[in-house]
């Protein structure tokens, strides 16, 4: 692969749209992320990263119906494209491979 | 502000704002989140407004903004990469407008940066100085002449007043101008001697003040012992050699001939580095003043022993108006000892009503200040020059995009149709004024770039003519001049470039596909007007041009009284010795000079003056110029006598006796009736000393001075006088006049001035031979005002250039929008001579209005510049009538060439296609 590197925030927001299946939308991905990762996100910086996934084909992303609450504002929900998976998948591949890398007393004499 | 925030409602200007900067495709579904974020936020009683707005300010940034240039983001770059190839291919269909747009921005760049960097270079003399921003020159009345006028020396104890009564001043010190001062190496008798000009008597804390730069010695000690001297490395290689090195100058020992004739043995402790050519003090040699302490004994006291300049470095923060103020009660306090024992006057006697005002001068502005005029110690600036030359800078930069403007409307029928289709295609106002501003801006881009170019090359000429040093490359390590020239470009760019966009993009579809815009010719009156601004401003400037070689010509070729040609003069004669009786007889022996005479001074340099009366009783005390002559001075100057008669040397009273110029007769109170009495006149010194002199006859005004200033009263006195002490700056000359029979061509002078050169030097070697000629010393007293000519000359052409550019494209544009009109006259019969005449005149017409409006500018500011001059060129009318006709001649050829193309083309070719 090589080309498409994934930013350490963009893995774990696609991650969380994975997790989410068809219930990836903007305030559900970072309630998901706020609750996990124990990190606060902002609107700005996760809609930014959501559009360039976007751009990269690696999510896709369609408009819900209109409801009640929010505003009668309609969410835009996001799933993982086969090449995000791949990309993740890559990713997750490379992780491991350093991990097993690793010699194990490099740990043990910490 | 707003209301108190509703805890169930999010802050509605945060709203607002996002939902204007917001891409529209994202609004939607971002606002859902923000609410339901906000929503949750609330419900848990947190500062949820405060949030809302700290997460919609979170979301201004470029991947959520709307794009600027319009609502597609996608297509930025494929339109900005189509605005270029469009302005790109315009700019080549059609090459002549692109040449003549490219080649007027560029001259006037190049003009405007030439003048920009000359008046930078004027105004930041003096910069090099540490503390040079607390550093200040004490400016008084000229006490000696004119009251009224100011000047830079004052006496030595101001410096000592300043020193008590105002703390303010961290230091004060004196410098002492030594005039020329000769100065040997090794052992007196050697031949080596060197002429100084530049030398002066500083303080020891000179150096506290002043940051020149010492290459060896200790700054702070090098004045501290008398007959210590630091010289310039310039001077080291001159006394030395050109090998020496810094170091091994120092220590070496000079003699000083001292103003008694004496020889005194100086130290080097300090060598220099050459001093800037940006500074006011410019000079090659400084020696301790402790070394002149037997003169400073003498006249320490004295305020009225005006040969110093004093500086004050003020302390930081000091309140300048407050100190200014402050030192007005100096002189009443300090000064009037002086006034009682000189003159025996009390203070207010000796002021008589004037103000002695003490005038604190900042550093950075002597230069450029011009003033006080005497006593500087260097180059000194004239602001007149620099705020002319600016407004012309201006006004040419002004030309050159009003051409830029005016040809780009006046080929608006060419882009019609272009403008037409991108409209009926979808394109908005807006992209289509930034396409015509990025194609102006893109012009003034290449412009500026041959511009610096341009200069470049051009700066070495330019440095010639106005005597400068003015550098472009070491700008370009500045991070400043980038700034500049960025926003210059843009600026210029713009301003430039907006009227045409905005005419241009109003452009109504429909009118400009059918052709209907012939309306191209809308903007016409606007065209006509701005054609009319630039010759006016262009047959200004040729006026101004015309006048001021007008007056150069005028004032060098001035009557000045006698005759100033085939004078030559010999310096340096003081060193001879006083009587130099022996010397002048060997000289008029010489069969190549007609005459001989010996004069302390020589025209145009005769500055000394003091306070004189006449014997009527009460008569008031003025101020003469005197002038210490031989008998036969006025016989070889040929001067005539309005009455009596000229120093006799038989007659051994005469010594004592003086003549007057006509002016001192009326400025001491006779009228000329008076001089013819039998009973003598005397006048006597005014200022302490009782001595008379009988007049003995009276001279023609002539002048002794550069003819800028009018003549003033002037009293003659025997060079043999020995009751009084006036002798100039104490230089003498012998003046030859050449004789025409023997000395007939440039050989024949060289062979003289070779033998008088060898005479001089068998008598005394030690004394170093220079001459003159007394007509060119005239001529150089204009030279400043001839170096700002030519460069008004070249900056004259630049404009009329520049308007002739402008005027080109309009009549070319004009022949093509007339090509039909100009068909059907000559089917109909018209001669070609007939439509030349049709066509060239509808541009006469704007140039006679430009030659209405500019006739009285230009009279005012030729007024202004005569002002200055005491003998100036009359205004006269016809000048003005030949610029005008000048223009005209200028202006049709400029137009000729496609008026008489327009004329003979054949009306077949240009009627057959409709």
């Amino acid at each position: 692969m090589g080309k498409h590197q994934l930013g350490e925030f963009e893995e774990v927001v696609m991650l969380t749209v994975a997790i989410l299946t068809t219930e990836a939308y903007g305030f559900s991905i970072i309630e998901e992320m706020e609750k996990r990762m124990k990190r606060s996100v902002s609107i700005g910086a996760l809609q930014t990263v959501l559009r360039r996934l976007e751009d990269k084909g690696y999510l896709i992303s369609e408009m819900g119906e209109a409801t009640k609450v929010r505003g009668g504002k309609r969410k835009r929900f996001f799933t993982v494209t086969d090449a995000g998976k791949k990309v993740l998948q890559a990713t997750k591949e490379q992780r491991l491979s350093l991990w097993n890398a690793i010699p194990d007393f490099s740990f043990n004499n910490q | 502000m707003e209301k108190a925030p509703n805890p169930n409602k999010p802050s509605k200007l945060a709203l607002r704002f996002f939902r204007w900067f917001c891409h529209p495709d994202y609004l939607e579904d971002i606002e859902g989140d923000l609410l339901e974020r906000f929503d949750k936020r609330a419900k848990e009683r947190k500062s949820a407004n405060l949030q809302f707005t700290l997460d919609v300010i979170k979301l201004f940034r470029p991947g959520i903004m709307k794009s600027i240039l319009g609502r597609r983001r996608v297509d930025q770059y494929g339109m900005l990469k189509a605005m270029f190839t469009i302005a790109w291919r315009s700019a080549i269909r059609q090459k002549q407008f692109t040449v003549l747009n490219i080649s007027g921005l560029m001259i006037g760049i190049a003009t405007s940066l030439m003048i920009g960097l000359y008046v930078y270079d004027e105004v930041t003399y003096d910069a090099f100085h540490e503390k040079g921003d607390r550093i200040y020159r004490v400016n008084q009345p000229s006490i000696w002449a004119d009251w009224d006028k100011m000047s830079s020396s004052t006496g030595p104890n101001v410096a000592t007043a300043l020193r008590t009564d105002a703390p303010e001043f961290e230091q004060v010190t004196r410098i002492l101008s030594l005039g020329d001062q000769t100065l040997t190496i090794g052992s007196e008798k050697q031949s080596n001697a060197f002429k100084e000009t530049k030398m002066y008597a500083v303080e020891e804390n000179f150096t506290e003040v002043f940051s020149f730069k010492f290459l060896n010695g200790n700054p702070k000690t090098v004045f501290s012992n008398p007959y210590s001297m630091a010289i310039t490395l310039k001077s080291a290689q001159r006394y030395f050699g050109e090998d020496i090195q810094s170091d091994e100058v120092m220590g070496k020992t000079v003699n000083l001939k001292d103003y008694d004739g004496s020889w005194k043995v100086y130290t080097i402790n300090g060598v220099m580095e050459d001093v800037p050519k940006k500074s006011h003090l410019q000079f090659d040699v400084l020696v301790s003043l402790k070394s002149q302490s037997e003169m400073m004994k003498m006249h320490e006291w004295k305020w009225i022993w005006t040969a110093f300049s004093t500086y004050g470095l003020v302390k930081e923060g000091t309140d300048m108006a407050f100190l200014e103020e402050k030192l007005q009660a100096i002189p009443p306090k300090w000064a009037p000892p002086t006034t009682t024992r000189i003159f025996n006057q009390t203070f207010e006697e000796f002021t008589a009503g004037h103000l002695w005002k003490l005038e604190l001068q900042p550093l950075g502005e002597i230069y450029i200040s011009g003033a006080p005029s005497n006593h500087s110690f260097g180059p000194t600036g004239n602001p007149f020059y620099v705020k002319i030359f600016g407004a012309i800078g201006l006004l040419v930069l002004m030309l050159s995009a009003i051409n830029f403007m005016n040809l780009s409307t006046a080929r608006s029928t060419n882009r019609a149709k272009e403008v037409g289709i991108r409209k009926v295609l979808g394109s908005q106002r807006g992209s289509l004024l930034f396409q015509f501003i990025l194609e102006s801006v893109m012009f003034v881009i290449v412009s500026a770039i041959l511009a610096l170019v341009l200069v470049h090359m051009s700066l070495d000429a330019f440095n010639f003519i106005a005597d400068k040093q003015i550098t472009l490359l070491p700008h370009f390590s500045n991070p400043y001049f980038y700034g500049i020239l960025f926003s210059f470009i843009i600026l210029l760019g713009m301003l430039a470039g907006s009227y045409p966009a905005f005419y241009l993009s109003a452009f109504r579809p429909i009118e400009s596909l059918k052709g209907k815009v012939s309306g191209g010719f809308k903007g016409k009156a606007l065209r006509n007007g701005l054609v009319v601004f630039q010759f006016s401003i262009s047959i200004a400037l040729i006026i101004c041009t015309f006048f001021v070689q007008k007056q150069l010509a005028y004032v060098t070729s001035l009557d000045v009284g006698f005759s100033k040609d085939n004078i030559l003069q010999i310096h340096n004669v003081e060193q001879f010795g006083f009587d130099t009786e022996a010397l002048k007889t060997r000289l008029s022996s010489n069969p190549n000079f007609t005459e001989v005479s010996k004069s302390f001074g020589i025209p145009p340099y005769v500055w000394s003056g003091d306070r004189y009366k006449s014997s009527i009783p009460e008569s008031e005390v003025v101020q003469l110029s005197n002038f210490r002559i031989d008998e036969d001075y006025l016989d070889l100057l040929g001067v005539a006598f309005v009455s009596g008669r000229n120093f006799d040397p038989l007659r051994s009273q005469d010594k004592y006796a003086c003549v007057l110029n006509e002016s001192a007769v009326r400025a001491l109170g006779w009228n000329m009736d008076d001089m013819q009495a039998t009973t003598p006149q005397y006048v006597t010194i005014a200022s302490g000393g009782e001595q008379q002199f009988e007049v003995l006859g009276v001279v023609e005004d002539f002048n002794f001075n550069t003819v800028k200033d009018a003549i003033a009263p002037l009293i003659l006195i025997n060079h043999e006088n020995d009751n009084v002490w006036d002798y100039g700056a104490g230089l003498s000359y012998l003046s030859m006049r050449l004789n025409p029979e023997t000395v007939k061509n440039p050989a024949d002078l060289h062979l003289v001035i070779e033998n008088l050169e060898e005479e001089l030097t068998t008598i005394d070697a030690t004394v170093p031979f220079e001459y003159s000629f007394m007509d060119q010393e005239f001529e150089n007293t204009f030279r400043t005002e001839q170096r700002m000519g030519t460069v008004l000359n070249v900056f004259t052409f630049m404009a009329i250039f520049i308007a002739c550019i402008g005027l080109f494209g309009l009549a070319a544009f004009s022949a093509e929008q007339r090509i039909k009109e100009l068909g059907i006259r000559k089917v109909m019969g018209a001669k070609v001579s007939q439509i030349i005449l049709l066509f060239s005149s509808e541009f006469t017409r704007l140039i006679i209005v430009a030659i209405i409006i500019a006739c009285p500018v230009a009279w005012l500011l030729v007024d202004h510049w005569l002002a200055d001059f005491a003998n100036s060129t009359p205004i006269d009318g016809w000048v003005f009538v030949l610029a005008a006709f000048v223009t005209f001649a200028i202006a049709w050829i400029t137009i000729g060439y496609q008026s008489f193309r327009a004329a003979i083309r054949n009306p077949v070719e240009s009627l057959k296609n409709e």
